[in-house]
């Protein structure tokens, strides 16, 4: 049975998945890029290998987020596909009738408007990370607690407190002032979900129509206090799929098995055992000084990019 | 003496046309790059938008270089790029550069002339007889040479979407509008114009595709300079997109000259006037423009309309929210992007990617 491998670099998180030609899936990861997102993706091909006990041919690989291209270079990609349409197709294979798609993810939060199965309209943040999960990231560790308690913390609250949700650095400075008025910590952390679920509201959904059903997912979708904020400001439920932190994956390896493609150029499960870097050179050809990298593999040069005029440009999938 | 002219898309090849044929020194600021937008950032306030940050630099740049004497478009309040030449003049002064200031009115009023006028006696002084018996050559080159490189970029939106090598078109547009740039006579000019479209029509072209067609409308210096908004118009025509706009040089120009009311003017009526479902009154700089236009542009049977502007630029932020509505209303994709300073570039492709598969959806369902 063919396999197909589906890559989601974001920017904090990485997501793969394995899934086979009916749709299951044989093996999945979720970790955090720490700024590094090669090793990342080494460890993540590492991760889903002990999960599928040996080595399984993969007949496809697709890439997606907002590091594909890098990904697609590292791992020998087949398909680079912009996320949006990732998110979309992985929902209208799980949900057919969905009308609305709400991703949050760590630098990114989109909203897609599907009407029979067919993506008609959608918007991302573009120059302001606002109404993200970095936000809720940075807040988490600078009241010293793990993001994963978060959400819990939220719902155990009172008295949500009231936060500017303009913009996280404006929020962050309400948020500090009411942490030294002597509001309790559990108030703080519902009314940063409040202010983040607005924030995104007003800003990526604005002028949207919100119709249900709608599905919730990215990583912050696992965050109790969002989903209870979310609800609260929409005044309806949503579904939030089994595989909600995947999604991105899941549609790329989806594209790929739709492309039906005769021979893949993965670089194979020994991966991570290769020695994978990048360097980079400042060009100085021009005024604009680019800033070129080389990615290599095993010490061989596989892909080049960064150059405006693309002078050095080159890699296995252009 | 020694002009010099912003880098605005192509504006820069019939500003140097101009002085070169009237044989008035000049100096082409080096092409827009990052240090030109580093430049324009440091000397300016926080909160401005993109293209003031870039013209600034520009100026910054061209006077370092030796420039004497600035050439600048300006146009009208409420928009703040309306003030631009004030503010970026104070911005000069206060960096201790020396230079003289010529703005070309938008409108032809008579406090405009005469403020010209003021600034050109002093000009005059410096330029020779020669010069000044040159000038209406001069103009005559520069205008030719405007319309040949808006039809040359013209012809390039067409074959773009079908070109057979992904970039070839943009190659083959920049050794064209070369080409125009060097001419210095009219014989040559005229060659180089037909060499140049020649070069494009021959390359590699799958004529069995059928491009999308999409709208690019907005702020207009954000519209008409790639380097601000990030190459928007290559982009989409190498996904398969057949761009149209009507911000060109030569249509403000006849605007602010009131001229050619048939053509150029009355098109911009149409926008304005269909606009008036939406927006009781002139919000100012294009704003009434960019909503009428996504209208007219859903009834001509556009696939969709990509609306650019700068980061906190008051008419087209209106102008973004009215056309959420526009675009339920008369069934169009419309797509709002935001350019600042930031490098951006694969998030504007991965939103212009999401698009143009948007519309491939839509044409199959349909």
């Amino acid at each position: 049975m063919a396999n197909y491998l589906g890559i989601d670099v974001g920017s904090i998180t990485t997501k793969l998945v394995v899934m086979n030609e009916s749709d299951q899936i044989l093996a999945k990861c979720y970790i955090r890029n720490s700024g590094r997102p090669i090793e990342a993706i080494q460890q993540g091909i590492e991760e889903v290998l002990t999960q599928l006990g040996k080595t399984v041919p993969i007949d496809g690989v697709a890439t997606t987020g907002s590091a594909r291209h890098l990904a697609a270079y590292l791992v020998g990609g087949d398909l680079i596909k912009n996320e949006i349409t990732a998110h979309a197709i992985a929902v209208i294979d799980f949900l057919p009738e969905a009308k609305t798609i709400i991703e949050i993810g760590g630098q990114d939060s989109k909203v897609i408007v599907l009407r029979n199965s067919v993506v008609v309209d959608f918007a991302m943040n573009t120059v302001c990370a606002a109404g993200t999960g970095s936000f809720l990231d940075q807040q988490a560790a600078r009241l010293g607690i793990s993001i994963e308690a978060f959400g819990d913390l939220a719902i155990k609250a009172n008295h949500p407190v009231r936060i500017a949700g303009r913009c996280t650095v404006f929020a962050e400075t309400d948020m500090i002032h009411k942490q030294q008025i002597g509001h309790s910590v559990e108030d703080i952390v519902a009314g940063l979900c409040d202010s983040l679920v607005k924030n995104y509201l007003n800003n990526v959904c604005r002028g949207k129509e919100i119709l249900s059903p709608i599905v919730f997912q990215g990583g912050v979708a696992a965050n109790r206090g969002i989903q209870k904020a979310l609800e609260r400001e929409l005044e309806v439920s949503f579904i939030i799929p089994e595989h909600f932190d995947v999604m991105g994956a899941i549609g790329a390896a989806k594209l790929v098995k739709k492309a039906k493609l005769s021979k893949t150029q993965f670089r194979g499960f020994d991966l991570p055992r290769k020695s994978c870097s990048t360097r980079g050179f400042e060009c100085g050809e021009c005024e604009n000084q680019c800033e070129v990298i080389e990615l290599l593999v095993d010490h061989q040069v596989v892909a080049c990019w960064g150059d405006l005029c693309e002078r050095y440009h080159h890699s296995h999938i252009d | 003496m020694k002009v010099t002219f912003p880098h605005l898309g192509s504006m820069h090849i019939f500003c140097k046309a101009i002085a070169e044929t009237a044989g008035i020194p000049y100096i082409v600021p080096p092409e827009t790059s990052r240090k030109t937008l580093t430049l324009g950032v440091l000397h300016s306030n926080e909160c401005i938008c993109l293209p003031f940050k870039m013209i600034l630099g520009n100026f910054i740049e061209a006077l370092q270089m030796g420039a004497d004497t600035i050439v600048m478009v300006g146009s009208g309040p409420p928009c703040r790029l309306g003030l631009y030449d004030l503010v970026q003049k104070v911005i000069l002064e206060d960096m201790g550069l020396h230079y003289r200031w010529l703005t070309i009115p938008p409108r032809l009023t008579w406090q405009a002339i005469w403020k010209n006028h003021e600034e050109t006696k002093e000009l005059r002084k410096e330029l020779s007889a020669r010069n000044i018996f040159l000038f209406p050559y001069g103009l005559w080159m520069g205008w030719k040479k405007m319309m040949a490189c808006e039809a040359l970029e013209q012809l390039a939106m067409k074959v773009r979407p079908i070109e057979i090598k992904r970039g070839e078109t943009q190659k083959r547009l920049k050794k064209a509008l070369s080409w125009v740039d060097e001419a210095k006579t009219p014989r040559v000019l005229e060659e180089a114009i037909q060499k140049g479209k020649a070069l494009l029509q021959e390359m590699e072209q799958d004529r069995s595709r059928i491009p999308f067609k999409v709208a690019i409308i907005g702020e207009l210096y954000t519209v008409m300079d790639p380097h601000i908004n990030r190459g928007v118009e290559q982009k989409l025509g190498e996904l398969g997109v057949e761009v149209t706009r009507t911000s060109w040089f030569s249509t403000h120009i006849m605007r602010s000259l009131r001229k050619n009311k048939a053509d150029q003017t009355s098109e911009r009526t149409r926008f304005f006037e269909a606009s008036k479902a939406y927006l009781g009154y002139d919000v100012g700089a294009e704003c009434n423009v960019s909503v009428g236009e996504a209208i007219l542009r859903s009834k001509e049977g556009y696939d969709g309309v990509v609306h650019l502007m700068p980061f906190a630029c008051m008419p087209e932020t209106t102008a973004s929210g009215i056309l959420t509505k526009v675009g339920k209303d008369w069934d169009i994709p419309i797509l709002t992007l935001i350019l600042d300073e930031q490098e951006i570039e694969g998030r504007i492709q991965t939103l212009l990617e999401a698009f143009v598969e948007m519309l491939e959806w839509k044409r199959r369902a349909a």
